[in-house]
């Protein structure tokens, strides 16, 4: 990227004296708990599609800057968060083309097209999924997918079987067995405990500030309450959809990425509630079983306006 | 971290990680047991996913293979339901005709059913027997 000149956005802003390299590594190793937990749980494969997502993504990063005749970048860690952003949300034995495919629609149509890095209006990963989950639908689908394991719970996708056979089999997923990973699911998204704590690690470094995910979840959680009240024999309470699906990876880690979300204060809790409430209603009465990846898209094209809302100038005189 | 060593880090996860991921996907595959765990089918009514282990496990309904897969004398007794229950659609590129390729004195092709009934027969007429199991379409199919 040409450094010629030095580009300044509007205000606020945050400073915590880090780099951008750093911010990224760090929540690289954020996520390294939920991808372990992974391995463990859905083996060599898992390996296999988190080491070829991280080393593509910075592999096309590469290439385009070369293309382009740009400085390199993949020094910054951006490209190899996305390719691990990206592992965390896929099926463990999806064929290797489509990882590549997949962090080519993140690295390059989600993020370089639009000038790269701090530029791209959506998240790149979310992006990516997008187009995935539109083009190849049975490669993405978990129950398709995952067809030889047997680790000793329901191997039923939790979403899938709710939507289609109502709340009633949600009994047969417990609490505690879905926040510890025991669901039919991605390499890393299931595995909400080590997302909680790798957010929490996140938001004590100041990397991500607590507003976006505590809304989302509360978005989740009021949306998800509100449903089941409604009509608790179709929609699966609160619990169940916070801890299923990607609802804790996005709302730790898809919507706080830095480019397409806000900064203030009340438009970053507008911002998270809107995504949880969105993610509810696909759920529930959308196409989709899964509704965290639209809900982030949502929220992402709104981050611009609702990122008008901000604090009066000191002394501003309407 | 300076930016050089920043760059060189990123060359060298990008090299160690492309290595090992294609190494892994060349050498390691999550392979399906025989016999099966799970089966899906992708219909116009939506997957259907048939949890075969459950079927046959001892201590959940313990049947045997032939309870099912009802095959000709001497015959492989795992051979795919969508083999002889194929049904023209499945064989249409191939011959217009069954007798084309097939002997019509083996069995009566009348009675091979396309593999969408026989299915159907089979689940629902064996849950309605044992009244257990489902016999509702959206009970199995999942759109």
């Amino acid at each position: 990227m040409s450094d010629a000149k030095f580009i300044v956005s509007h205000a606020p802003y945050v400073h915590d004296g880090s780099s951008i390299a750093a911010r990224h590594y760090q929540v690289l190793l954020a996520l390294v708990p939920a991808a372990a937990a992974g391995v463990l749980q859905w083996g060599q494969p898992a390996l296999a599609v988190i080491c070829l997502a991280v080393g593509s993504a910075i592999a096309w990063e590469l290439g385009f800057t070369r293309l382009a005749r740009q400085r390199p970048s993949i020094g910054n860690g951006s490209a190899a968060l996305i390719g691990m952003t990206l592992a965390m949300l896929l099926p463990a034995t999806v064929p290797w083309w489509l990882v590549v495919t997949g962090t080519f629609l993140a690295v390059i149509i989600g993020k370089q097209i639009f000038g790269g890095i701090g530029a791209n209006p959506f998240n790149p990963v979310v992006v990516a999924m997008a187009i995935l989950g539109l083009s190849w639908p049975r490669l993405m689908d978990f129950d398709a997918m995952l067809l030889a394991y047997d680790p000793g719970f329901a191997m039923i996708e939790p979403l899938t079987a709710v939507k289609a056979f109502g709340a009633a089999t949600a009994e047969q997923f417990g609490c505690l067995d879905l926040f510890f990973g025991r669901q039919a699911g991605a390499i890393g998204a299931p595995f909400g405990i080590w997302l909680v704590l790798g957010g929490l690690y996140l938001t004590v470094c100041g990397v991500v500030r607590w507003q976006i995910p505590a809304a989302f979840i509360a978005g989740v959680f009021v949306t998800a309450t509100a449903f089941h009240m409604a009509d608790p024999a179709r929609y699966a309470g609160a619990g169940f959809h916070l801890l299923t699906g990607y609802t804790l990876i996005g709302a730790f880690f898809l919507a706080t990425e830095d480019s397409s979300s806000p900064v203030n204060f009340w438009a970053m809790l507008i911002y998270g509630f809107v995504g949880g409430l969105m993610t509810v209603l696909i759920r529930n009465i959308g196409a989709y079983p899964e509704g965290v990846i639209y809900a982030v898209m949502i929220i992402n094209v709104i981050n611009p306006l609702v990122d008008k809302i901000r604090p009066r100038a000191l002394g501003k005189v309407t | 971290m300076a930016p050089k060593k920043e760059l060189q880090l990123g060359y060298a996860l990008a090299i160690v990680l492309i290595v090992v991921g294609v190494l892994s996907f060349a050498g390691y595959s999550a392979k399906i047991p025989d016999p099966p765990l799970r089966m899906i089918y992708h219909t116009n009514a939506g997957k259907v996913l048939f949890d075969h282990q459950t079927h046959l496990a001892a201590d959940r309904y313990g049947l045997a293979c032939a309870d099912c897969h009802h095959h000709p004398e001497g015959e492989d007794n795992t051979m795919a339901c969508g083999a002889c229950h194929g049904g023209p659609e499945r064989h249409e590129a191939i011959a217009e005709t069954c007798n084309e390729c097939h002997d019509p004195d083996f069995y009566d092709l009348a009675d091979v059913s396309k593999r969408s009934d026989a299915f159907h027969d089979q689940c629902i007429g064996c849950h309605r027997q044992f009244d257990a199991g489902p016999v509702e379409c959206s009970a199995c199919h999942v759109l």
